[in-house]
């Protein structure tokens, strides 16, 4: 008998499960050093503790999960050796790091092998279709968490938007995109695109811009996150701007609820909104007691989901774990209860469609305005 | 043959070749392996070039670059277009123009074009940045890299802008990636030791002592830096073709740092140095990331540590650094350690002179004549060091060069070598204005010179000291020739059992007798010595003396001395030139300038020299 150890440090040890034939092997790649850790970090957390507590009620349908975690030090390459070593390790679903090309490195090992692969958080809902029918997506996609603002925005009676994006990711400029797809679509108008480059301190040329555009926008929306998006609404509202602004979930962290009058009354996009003893709110506390502090980040509580989402997989394919059942359960979920909402991957196309909360900056503090399922049939495609 | 002669040695090729042997036999070994082993390995050879690549910048010419990364980026974004299929490009790359978007190459096609678009960028990039040497350069660089990936990321519909390019083709295998390793690898030891890699790392050593051999260590450096992005360019290939996926991110800043570690871990002047230290960083990691998924350790359970790798990889290089300074291998090959192993001295040169039957490539013909110097200022400022100075010396005349400290001497001897301007006035050559040319240009005329403070290229050895100034003045001569040559003069400098040992461990005399002997190599018509005998002993200022004597009668060059040895000066000039706050104030026969009261005043005040 094999004991596998698992720790998020040295003092947290913990011998989770016995190596048998009835096993469910994860595979769980994530950059636990370098750029990626600030995700990577917390997802692989928020799976330890659901391992934990899945193996310790029995496991699913008596099969106890094995996770085996690597740190990819953020690096492509690093990603698509160990890749192919858990492809060796057979393993039964392989997660990848949350962003674009070392989810596509890894997701192609993972490909060729027939192996459902899944990327932690990585939210570009181009993925799926660059690497092939078996790699999946976990975090809320780009364009689902734009088909929520936009719904949002066509309630509030906004009628024209202005857009902030930035070339230099995937999700800094793509997201307001998706948001204007949808609410064209829907009969609004995007009267303007302001970019930037991420980074940037000086925001002046961008804000009067934003200033001089007459009729005024009744929305600005933008995907920036830290350091652009405080730099930005600090000298948006020093200018006088007092159009609202929809954000995205990268600025759910706790500088944003610090920035003061700035910030105040923003609309942000996010994965879930903890109150009144949810799912969301029981699991914070479940990993307080656990790791000794609060989430990091939303991310735990999608490594949560992920395993969850597994569970549910193989519970789904009958006990059978062969990669084709898998696949096919894991395209079949639908309307999952899940830690931060629900999920559903069926008719998606693998690119799962997931409530989205939305949340407004109210004296210093998030405030849960409401959850949105967005209508399958508006969300654009990748 | 010759010129082939001047990048090619079999030292050289024996040399790589020793260090290939282990890589071919780890391929081999990496065949029938795992996927993830030859991943591994594929990714070690894409390091290996790149680091390959930056030593043949950064190694010899002493320049740390920051922008070779770039490079590999430009590279792998340039093959990868050139290999993916068409239907894929359709959707990713939607603004190709028509002809990239229908065709698909195979690896070796993609790859020729590839490495000319490389060599075109670098040879325009270059010329900015081979002008420029030291920290400025390095920053030029850094440059270099940031636009670089800025380009990538703004011509999204070209390249995938911020997004990954993947879909590319795995077209590199094993035996592949080893081949561009071998041959990277052959390259650049090849590059090290032929002339033009020579004259790159006489710049490193000394910038102002290799333009006084003639030396443009500009042009040295162009084709370094253009040779080295070519190699970086080949390491793009790779990466692009066996990760088969990669973005703007990822060849960014982590992967230059990475690539420096690895070269300084290894020793920056050294090829050997590059493959060890890319070893040394991969092996450890290799081993590092399997301990920190946790281990037993005498019944201990030791748990998953993650950042294990990243801390324990930053230790070593401290404790490599700490240890070796200059990095595992300095600038140092594997044939000065196998040598040192089997007991035997590193093979010096070849120690023979070429047979009268060889040919023997004809040195540049250069117009011979007085050197005259016609009302020849030097002002810094409102200082005016050398004051309207008019002096004509002939080929094979010998003139002392006196005053007191702060008269102007070595400030007059640096306007005649060209690195201080005149101010005014005019320096020529025989026919020849010469005043207004750059140092290297004057030395090509035929004016060589040493200095005051000695400045030797310190880590060459001593043949290469006076073969790199040889190789600039013979331009057809090949190798062999060369070092026949060198050996020639070092023989007659009496210095011919050190050729082996790098310049900088000679004792003081000797190291005056080599820079004397490698002013000689380019075959002067005048030389120009700055305080010769300074730090030497009457033993060695007499054995100095006889051979500057022999020179002036066997070579017939002219010599201009600077020195205060008033002994030396008497005895070896024929005349004697006196200044004096930059004014030339005698010229005249050693016996009558020490005899003029106004000499006597300049050198030892009014009082004294009455009463002397």
């Amino acid at each position: 008998m094999r004991k596998y150890l698992l720790a998020a440090g040295f003092s947290a040890m913990l011998a989770v499960s016995a190596a048998h034939a009835d096993t469910v092997k994860i595979g769980l790649l994530g950059g636990q050093t370098g750029g990626l850790a600030s995700l990577d970090q917390p997802l692989l957390h928020g799976a330890e503790l659901a391992v934990e507590e899945i193996n310790a009620k029995g496991g699913v349908d008596g099969k106890q999960l094995e996770l085996i975690s690597r740190d990819t030090r953020s690096d492509t390459g690093e990603t698509a050796v160990m890749a192919n070593e858990m492809v060796g390790l057979q393993v039964n679903f392989l997660v990848t790091p949350c962003d674009g090309d070392t989810t596509i490195a890894a997701g192609q090992a993972g490909q060729a092998a027939g192996i459902v692969t899944i990327s932690g958080c990585a939210s570009p809902p181009i993925l799926a279709g660059n690497v092939g029918d078996y790699l999946f997506l976990n975090a809320t996609p780009d364009n689902i968490q734009a088909t929520a603002l936009a719904e949002f925005a066509e309630k509030q009676g906004y009628k024209t938007a202005l857009t902030l994006i930035s070339p230099d990711s995937p999700y800094t400029d793509k997201l307001p995109q998706y948001f204007a797809t949808v609410f064209e679509k829907d009969g609004g108008k995007v009267v303007s695109t302001v970019t930037y480059k991420m980074g940037q301190q000086d925001f002046s040329v961008e804000v009067s811009k934003i200033r001089d555009i007459s009729p005024k926008p009744d929305v600005i929306v933008t995907s920036a996150f830290e350091p652009d998006f405080p730099a930005f609404i600090k000298q948006l509202r020093a200018a006088g701007v007092d159009i609202p602004v929809l954000g995205a979930d990268a600025i759910d962290t706790a500088t944003t609820f610090a920035l003061g009058a700035a910030a105040e009354g923003v609309v942000f996009a996010t994965h879930g909104f903890p109150e009144n003893g949810n799912r969301l709110e029981q699991f914070d506390k479940r990993y307080q007691a656990k790791f000794g502090s609060a989430p990091e980040s939303i991310f735990a509580a999608l490594g949560y989901d992920l395993i969850e989402i597994i569970a549910a997989t193989v519970k789904g394919a009958g006990g059978s774990l062969d990669g084709t059942a898998l696949q096919a359960s894991l395209n079949n979920i639908e309307n999952l209860e899940i830690t931060t909402g629900s999920i559903t991957y069926k008719g998606m196309n693998r690119v799962p469609n997931r409530q989205v909360a939305l949340v407004r900056v109210v004296d210093g503090k998030p405030q849960h305005v409401e959850d949105i399922i967005p209508d399958a049939s508006k969300i654009p495609a990748p | 043959m010759q010129v082939i002669s001047r990048y090619f040695s079999r030292r050289a090729l024996l040399s790589a070749v020793v260090l290939a042997v282990p890589l071919l036999v780890l391929a081999a070994a990496t065949g029938g392996a795992a996927p993830a082993t030859k991943l591994v390995f594929m990714n070690f050879c894409f390091y290996l070039i790149a680091v390959l690549g930056l030593n043949a910048y950064s190694g010899n010419t002493g320049i740390l670059s920051f922008g070779h990364v770039g490079f590999v980026a430009l590279a792998a974004q340039i093959s990868a277009t050139l290999t993916m299929p068409p239907a894929l490009k359709a959707s990713s790359l939607p603004l190709l123009p028509e002809f990239l978007h229908n065709s698909q190459m195979g690896l070796f096609g993609a790859s020729a074009v590839t490495l000319v678009c490389i060599a075109l960028i670098a040879a325009v990039v270059a010329i900015p940045i081979c002008r420029l040497n030291g920290a400025t350069a390095t920053i030029a660089t850094l440059g270099f890299l940031i636009v670089v990936n800025s380009v990538i990321i703004g011509a999204q519909g070209i390249t995938r802008g911020s997004q990954a390019m993947f879909g590319i083709p795995a077209l590199v295998t094993v035996p592949i990636a080893a081949g561009f390793v071998v041959v990277a690898l052959v390259l650049c030891r090849l590059h090290k030791d032929s002339i033009p890699g020579l004259f790159a790392r006489c710049g490193r050593e000394n910038e102002a002592a290799a333009f006084a051999c003639g030396i443009d260590v500009r042009i040295a450096r162009y084709w370094a830096f253009v040779f080295s992005a070519i190699v970086c360019g080949a390491a793009g290939i790779v990466l692009a073709h066996s990760v088969t996926v990669f973005s703007a991110r990822s060849l960014f800043l982590e992967m230059m740092f990475a690539q420096i570690v690895m070269l300084v871990v290894g020793g920056i002047g050294s090829v050997t140095g590059a493959l060890v230290g890319t070893a040394t960083i991969t092996l450890l990691t290799e081993i590092l990331r399997r301990l920190e998924n946790g281990f037993h350790v005498f019944g201990l359970a030791v748990p998953q540590i993650f950042g294990l790798t990243t801390i324990g990889l930053s230790l070593a290089i401290l404790v490599v650094l700490y240890w070796r300074r200059e990095g595992l291998a300095g600038t140092r090959e594997i044939e000065d350690f196998l040598g040192r192993i089997s007991g035997r001295k590193a093979p010096a040169a070849p120690m023979r002179t070429p047979s009268p039957t060889e040919a023997v490539a004809v040195p540049v013909r250069r117009a011979t004549g007085a050197l005259t110097l016609v009302d020849v200022s030097k002002a810094y400022g409102g200082l005016l060091a050398v004051d309207k100075v008019s002096l004509t010396v002939n080929p094979g005349e010998v003139l002392g060069l006196i005053g007191p400290n702060g008269s102007g001497k070595t400030t007059l001897l640096g306007c005649i070598a060209g690195t201080h301007p005149v101010s005014s006035g005019t320096i020529r050559l025989g026919g020849e204005t010469i005043s207004g040319l750059p140092a290297f240009a004057v030395a090509r005329h035929g004016i060589a010179r040493t200095f005051q403070t000695i400045r030797l290229f310190s880590r060459l050895t001593v043949l290469q000291n006076v073969k790199a100034a040889m190789a600039q003045h013979r331009r057809s001569a090949g190798q062999r020739e060369l070092d026949g040559a060198s050996m020639d003069l070092l023989r007659e400098m009496g210095i011919e059992t050190l050729a082996g040992r790098a310049a900088g461990t000679l004792a003081y005399g000797q190291q005056r007798r080599l820079e004397v002997a490698r002013a000689l190599a380019s075959e002067p018509t005048f030389l120009l010595l700055d305080e010769p005998a300074a730090g030497m002993n009457e033993a060695e200022t007499a054995d100095l003396l006889a051979t500057l004597r022999r020179l002036v009668t066997e070579r017939g060059i002219g010599l201009i001395i600077v020195d205060h040895d008033m002994h030396l000066i008497v005895n070896l000039c024929e005349r004697i030139a006196v200044l004096n706050k930059g004014e030339l104030l005698k010229v005249g026969k050693p016996l009558d300038v020490t005899r003029d009261a106004a000499v006597r005043e300049a050198y030892l005040g009014r009082r004294s020299a009455a009463n002397v």
